[in-house]
């Protein structure tokens, strides 16, 4: 028996083989082992994914949050905008703190899309990598990397790759309420409503192509959306 | 009366140890596995090998003290903060093990990058060492893995928007930037299940990870060997010059016309060849 190892004390016997049998016993016994070993895995592993890559398909929904008092955010001359906190998810007060940069046009019109809306409400998320911005006299700034920004939340210097995201709003019997945020971009100089992407993320790309090349790249959006809306 | 049979004396502290020694190798082969690693051979070294065992020890000790702070950290949005305020102002010594934690840190990378500067500059990836080198590197992912989820876990200002930075910029990876980043995130937004799921990445996974890829990394150290300080081969030794001995210079000029002539006659005699 050439296979029994020098010095073994195992019976210099094996079993006669059918001539036709391909399978040895050792093997089918390894591959029995083999194939009962992935099955286990895989009886821990598809749930261990599922339950790890879960987060991946969730989108949030955005919970309508009261600002204030109308009265509270009309007394702006220049552009000095207001800011406002707020708790978007009451039962986790510690991560879903924002805070609102409201702006008051001067002028009266409370549909939030229409060319003389009463407000514009903007995220102070910057578009870079998401730090807080200020509000300056002329327009925003972001502290970490040295993002500008105009009245408009269009940048002007710095990394912030497209304008700063805004609020839907709408006057709740004299409260200001954020009922929605949407990014923005120009296009063509016409402001333009995008899902919300996270910061960094391009919306649209100049040309014919419009939002089809980024939303590829950057497929999932954070917020559960209905119609994206038209501005006026 | 004196007993027939001669008492041995009782065996010395050495034959004791000896003794113990020789029962644990006979049941476990440990104090062979030891000596092996301890005793092997090594070539010439100086003190840019030793930066693989501090890093070594300096991961014992993250280990160490981040398993002390894990038994009063709380991973929640409300009590992370307060948590690890108690460690630093209240608990006994807390500040010490903290303090350890966060400078060791910051240690373990430097001495990372030095080793792998060392590893670098002394060819040591090259052949036959390439997977050592890749274990290597894998440690190195880990070890920024745990620097990004570790950074989280004070909940202060900074490392709240450290985070959101962080997160950021994985999301701007094309295709599976805005995936990974909502793996980091644990859902669309940062919220309580991101802390929890940071401490778990950097309390469970990515230690496990960095522990066993230690003991395949020292595995192939120990079975490859330390690699020398690079060097050209050593020049072949050059032909000896003729010296002749001392005696020779009487000898020779008598000598040398005689075994001449005799070789001669030789070759003659028998045919040359």
């Amino acid at each position: 028996m050439a296979d029994t190892p020098a010095g073994s004390h195992a019976h210099a016997y094996t079993a006669p083989q059918a001539p036709d049998s391909a399978v040895t016993r050792g093997q089918f016994l390894t591959l029995s082992s083999v194939g009962l070993g992935a099955m286990i895995g895989a009886v821990i592993g598809v749930p261990a994914t599922a339950y790890v890559l879960a987060p991946l398909t969730k989108e949030a929904t955005f919970k309508s949050v009261a600002l204030g008092p109308v009265t509270k955010f009309t007394s702006e001359t220049a552009f000095k905008p207001t800011a406002a906190t707020y708790v978007e998810d009451p039962a986790e007060p510690n991560t879903s703190a924002g805070l609102a940069w409201v702006h008051y046009t001067g002028k009266q019109n409370q549909d939030w899309l229409a060319t003389d809306a009463m407000f514009v409400v903007f995220s102070n998320r910057c578009m870079h990598l998401g730090c807080p911005v200020l509000a300056t006299p002329q327009g925003f700034a972001c502290p970490c990397h040295g993002g500008q920004y105009d009245t408009r939340g269009v940048r002007t210097a710095g990394p912030p790759i497209r304008p700063l995201d805004r609020f839907q709003w709408e006057v709740q019997k004299g409260i200001l309420v954020i009922t929605q945020r949407w990014s923005v971009d120009y296009v063509n100089g016409q402001l333009t409503y995008f899902p919300v992407k996270m910061p960094g993320q391009p919306v649209q790309t100049p040309g014919p192509l419009g939002d089809t090349v980024p939303n590829i790249l950057y497929p999932n959006v954070t917020y559960t959306h209905g119609p994206i809306p038209k501005p006026q | 009366m004196p007993s027939p049979i001669p008492i041995p004396p009782p065996p010395s502290p050495k034959q004791m140890v000896l003794a113990t020694e020789d029962w644990v190798e006979y049941r476990t082969g440990f104090p062979t596995l030891v000596r092996k690693f301890l005793f092997r051979k090594v070539p010439p070294t100086g003190w840019f090998h030793t930066l693989g065992s501090s890093l070594l020890t300096v991961f014992i000790l993250q280990a160490t003290t981040g398993a002390l702070l894990a038994m009063t950290y709380d991973p929640s949005p409300n009590g992370a903060y307060e948590s690890i305020r108690y460690i630093t102002d209240v608990q006994t010594l807390g500040w010490l093990i903290r303090g350890m934690h966060k400078w060791g840190a910051s240690v373990m990378v430097i001495l990372l990058f030095l080793h792998m500067g060392r590893t670098f500059f002394y060819g040591a990836y090259k052949y036959p060492r390439e997977m050592t080198w890749l274990t290597g590197s894998l440690i190195f992912i880990s070890v920024m893995g745990m620097g990004l989820t570790g950074y989280l876990l004070v909940w202060d200002e900074r490392a709240y928007w450290a985070s959101v930075v962080a997160i950021n910029i994985n999301g701007t990876a094309p295709v599976l930037g805005p995936f990974i980043s909502k793996f980091l995130l644990g859902g669309p937004v940062i919220g309580a299940q991101t802390i929890s799921r940071f401490y778990a990445l950097h309390m469970l996974l990515i230690p496990g990870a960095i522990i066993a890829l230690i003991f395949v990394h020292m595995w192939l150290v120990v079975k490859l060997g330390v690699t020398p300080w690079p060097s050209r081969p050593p020049e072949p030794e050059p032909e000896p010059a003729f010296e002749p001995h001392p005696q020779q210079h009487v000898d020779a000029p008598v000598a040398v016309p005689v075994t001449a002539a005799a070789e001669q006659r030789e070759v003659q005699e028998v045919g040359g060849d």
